[in-house]
């Protein structure tokens, strides 16, 4: 990397342009009750306005220019009058449409003005339709907006001198973009916005599709050479981590800005290029935790690009996450995608498959909590002297229970009006439909979370208390409401004799599968939401592997007590599909053995077997093929989805002592990669109690 | 049947040869090398492990059966990805027959015997027979050093280093740098000498000094003795070997 992305990667990683920043929201409240706005005239309002309110800023060594300079996104409506017009229904998190794709391809091939002749067309078509004439007023609104803040950029520029940009920016975003350089100014500039208006979790989508056919001819033509295009691709990584400090999150870093690689074109071929593996090249040499890089694989892909990818992992940033096409194309199929866009998948803010510009799906509206389902029927179970069957049964109800609970509280979701993410999506404009009304695909998503746990506690309950009956129902009962205390000898025979997922043994994957198997048939129970879609199962576990350990404002999911697997009350769980912390386990083929089992055709929303290898794996070229072998194997054994970590725990033992001299480490908390000095101490904790394999 | 007493069975051991493999570390060792850094494969004996981390116990009894299903389960994996299974140790040596009733009750795949080549030379020709591949540690040449740092001999070693080469099998020699004691000129010489001209031999692997090893011995209930300074500077001089046209790498 030259010297001049190197300073710029280094202003922006330390803040400096944090000093352009203005000091608060802005009032948008009082223009929207003045003017007695609707609802989605209000969210347009708010993006015109906080467009308008943006201060135009050039630094003088960047050629892909925006930076954000508004701390806040401000509210539309009076806290009274929000509670009343969202009372008695659900809003999904923070309430704004979040977690979904835009199809930036429409963006950058029709530019904003052929978006707004759409608009104009339909409005004209459809004018004795009130809705639809509101919504295309207000995505008209926006797009105006949005090119009135582009022109301001241009004309500073021009007056600055910085023709380049200007010239750039008199194209885009308002025309489709012609260069590899205009499409990454209009993929900024209008991603950007996204974020400005309230929106998050805003992926990047299929980046090395829908921009290499500008690269390709930048190339083809002599414009770019691989070299200058890998600085630009640089300088645009660069800009993407400008404001993510102002992204909400649950944990700074958790921000969703994700961006997808590889994998089939929708025709069914190949779609890895030189974009493919220049991406992958420049995030590893930028080290930067944005974007979030995800690579699409299959069993055939081929090792040199595993080798780049895994020189990526190498580097310690938690990503690239691999996501195995041959397991998930056909689930998408069988869930009722169309094959076409089956094929078009990306990874959505952590896991979870999405359709670009197609889908407005909610794909993490809870977790079910299986600790909590295994935990009830075992102490229920005990109690009632149940069999071993009869405990089951129960975990299968309660499952079915939370599953529900969840299904039911989404029947009242209300998804906010979004005029301008509906510009960026397939057929909003040209039916005059704002995005919130949904598109194609219209599905839910709940992740399993904290499974090897749940069937770890399952597994022991069987093997100690039924088959070889060394521990008796009422010692066990009593040693886990005590939280072991007095019990420590019970304890470590179920921590440390239980059979263990993640050692490829049948006796407990058999339960581990049973657990996503009472999923999955609970999903399909509940059948269609209200918005048409389905409940689409998932293995992941977002913050819950803590959340369920030590409670959090607001869960609606019960702390889990101590557990039959020989875990202490207030223990955290592990992340997502990795065995259970401080069990023994013996290596990373076993693991991946272990989770192969599961029922990937039912079990299709994502959540990725998470491993962290010691960073002295990684030492020469020959272990890098060793590792790359490693992600095929996840593949050809049928795995769905794979994020491996690089760590060396000594380094983060002693960031905790000196967090002053590790602020650049950065490692992965469950679907994103953060500062490992930013992140709470209970997330350190569970990071560092993790299983290495060296 | 003869059981075995194992002390890891490892999977991606990325430092034990090619491809993907999996090492068994076998538990017993004749030598007692002052730097070992597998303490706990010297006992032949089960013996709990006080570490950090809690208590446990190293050592697990198997029979060639039960050790051979659980490989077994994953051969087809290792296969694929141009790998095996290690043996290693410990002494490998130590274990010779139940070494060999496992690798029979395997399936086909590729066989590394990692060894010191400490032990009869019957046992070693039943286990080089049936190995595809040869790791041989070699320490030290001269013979009073090697019985002052390794607890033995190295008679027998060195015939069976011979033994080894005769056989036909290839093999790499693996020296591990102790400062001021493998690494001197001398020794590295001495080394150079010994192997030059062996057919066999694919290349020598140079494995640094690792300074981590001795807070394992505590935990091992043994005590940690080094007779020099572990913090000296390694000698890497491989002029010797390149000299004599040895192929010679530093792990």
């Amino acid at each position: 990397m030259n010297e001049l992305l190197t300073a710029m990667k280094n202003r922006v990683r330390y803040g400096a342009h944090h000093a352009v920043r203005q000091d608060g929201p802005i009032d948008i409240l009082t223009e929207c009750e003045t003017r007695q706005l609707s609802w989605p005239r209000r969210v347009a309002c708010l993006v015109r306005r906080q467009c308008e309110a943006e201060r135009v800023i050039i630094k003088p060594d960047e050629r892909i220019v925006f930076t954000r300079t508004l701390p806040g996104v401000p509210p539309i409506y009076s806290t009274e009058k929000w509670a009343q017009l969202t009372g008695g229904q659900t809003l999904h998190e923070l309430g704004p449409i979040s977690n979904i794709c835009a199809d930036w391809n429409l963006l950058l091939s029709q530019g904003l003005l052929r978006r707004r002749q759409v608009a104009l067309a339909t409005h004209e078509r459809l004018v004795d339709e009130p809705k639809a004439v509101e919504f295309i007023n207000s995505a008209i609104e926006t797009i105006d907006a949005v090119l009135r803040l582009a022109a301001r950029y241009a004309s500073k520029a021009r007056e600055e001198g910085r023709e380049k940009i200007a010239d750039v920016l008199d194209n885009v975003p308002a025309h489709p973009a012609q260069t590899f350089h205009e499409a990454l100014q209009s993929l900024r500039l209008c991603q950007a916005v996204v974020w400005l208006s309230g929106h998050y979790h805003v992926g990047l989508g299929r980046f090395d599709q829908y921009m290499w056919p500008f690269l390709s001819s930048d190339l083809q033509a002599g414009l770019l050479t691989v070299e200058t295009a890998e600085e630009l691709l640089a300088e645009f990584f660069i800009s993407l981590n400008k404001d993510s400090d102002l992204y909400p999150g649950v944990q700074q870093g958790d921000n969703g800005q994700s961006l997808t690689l590889g994998g089939i074109t929708p025709a069914g071929d190949s779609a890895v290029n030189e974009l493919t593996r220049m991406v992958l090249r420049v995030s590893r040499d930028l080290a930067l935790i944005d974007p979030k890089i995800n690579l699409r694989i299959s069993a055939q892909t081929d090792l040199d690009l595993l080798d780049l990818a895994t020189e990526l992992t190498r580097i310690g940033l938690g990503f690239p996450q691999y996501s195995n096409d041959d397991v998930i194309i056909p689930a998408l199929v069988s869930h009722g995608y169309d094959l076409e866009d089956a094929r078009d998948y990306v990874v959505a803010a952590c896991w979870e498959f999405i359709i670009p510009g197609r889908g407005m799906e909610v794909v993490n509206i809870g977790a079910v909590s299986f600790p909590a389902a295994v935990d009830q029927a075992i102490r229920e179970g005990l109690n009632a002297q149940d069999d071993f069957e009869g405990i089951l049964d129960r975990v299968a109800k309660n499952i079915d229970e939370q599953v529900h609970q969840l299904g039911e509280a989404y029947s009242h979701l209300l998804l906010p009006p979004a005029p301008y993410y509906s510009v960026l999506m397939d057929g909003c404009l040209e039916q005059g439909k704002d995005l919130s009304e949904g598109l194609k695909y219209n599905n839910f998503g709940i992740h399993g979370a904290c499974a090897a746990n749940a069937a770890d506690a399952l597994a022991a309950v069987k093997q100690f208390i039924f088959v070889d009956r060394s521990i008796s129902s009422s010692v066990l009962f009593s040693a886990l409401k005590a939280n072991f205390v007095g019990y420590e000898k019970i304890r470590r025979k179920l921590a440390d004799e239980g059979p263990k997922v993640g050692n490829n043994d049948s006796f407990v994957d058999t339960l581990l599968v049973e657990l996503f198997n009472d999923l999955a048939e609970a999903c399909e129970r509940f059948g269609r939401t209200h918005r048409g879609g389905f409940l689409r199962p998932g293995t992941g576990s977002a913050m819950f592997y803590i959340w369920l350990a030590t409670g959090h404002v607001g869960m609606r999911e019960p702390v889990v007590e101590a557990t039959a697997d020989g875990r202490l009350r207030g223990e955290p769980f592990s992340a997502n599909l990795s065995p259970s912390l401080g069990v023994r386990i013996r290596g990373p083929i076993s693991t991946l053995q272990s989770f192969a089992k599961i029922d990937y055709q039912r079990i299709c929303n994502g959540g990725p077997i998470t491993m962290e290898l010691s960073d002295s794996v990684f030492r020469n070229p020959e272990s890098i093929r060793k590792t790359a072998m490693l992600v095929r194997t996840f593949a050809q054994l049928g795995c769905q989805q794979l994020q491996l970590n690089s760590l060396n725990l000594e380094t983060l033992l002693d960031a905790r002592k000196h967090p002053e001299n590790h602020k650049n480490l950065i490692v992965r908390v469950w679907g994103w990669s953060g500062y490992f000095c930013e992140l709470a101490p209970e997330y350190q904790e569970q990071i560092i109690a993790r299983h290495y394999f060296e | 049947m003869t059981s075995g007493i194992v002390f890891d069975v490892k999977e991606f051991a990325i430092h034990d040869g090619p491809g993907i493999r999996t090492t068994v570390f076998l538990k017993g060792c004749p030598m007692s090398c002052m730097w070992c850094h597998n303490p706990e494969g010297q006992s032949r004996q089960i013996q709990v492990i006080w570490s950090p981390a809690g208590e446990r116990l190293s050592g697990k009894e198997y029979t060639p059966n039960e050790l051979a299903t659980l490989l077994n389960q994953q051969v087809d994996i290792l296969r694929a990805n141009e790998g095996g299974i290690t043996f290693s140790g410990g002494e490998p040596l130590l274990q010779t027959d139940f070494v060999i009733e496992v690798i029979e009750l395997l399936d086909d795949v590729h066989i590394l015997l990692d060894t010191s080549g400490c032990g009869q030379e019957q046992d070693f020709r039943r286990l080089v027979h049936r190995s595809d591949l040869v790791y041989f540690d070699l320490k030290l040449i001269d013979k009073e050093a090697h019985r002052h740092y390794t607890g033995c001999d190295n008679g027998l070693i060195l015939e069976n280093l011979y033994v080894l080469n005769e056989m036909g099998k290839p093999f790499v020699v693996r020296v591990p740098l102790v400062p001021g004691v493998t690494d001197t000129n001398q020794n590295l010489a001495d080394i150079v000498q010994t192997v030059r001209g062996l057919s066999g031999l694919l290349q020598v692997e140079l494995l640094p000094y690792n300074k981590a090893a001795g807070s394992k011995y505590q935990y091992a209930g043994m005590l940690f003795k080094p007779e020099y300074n572990e913090s000296h500077e390694l000698n890497l001089n491989t002029v010797a070997f390149e000299q004599a046209n040895i192929k010679v790498i530093i792990v």
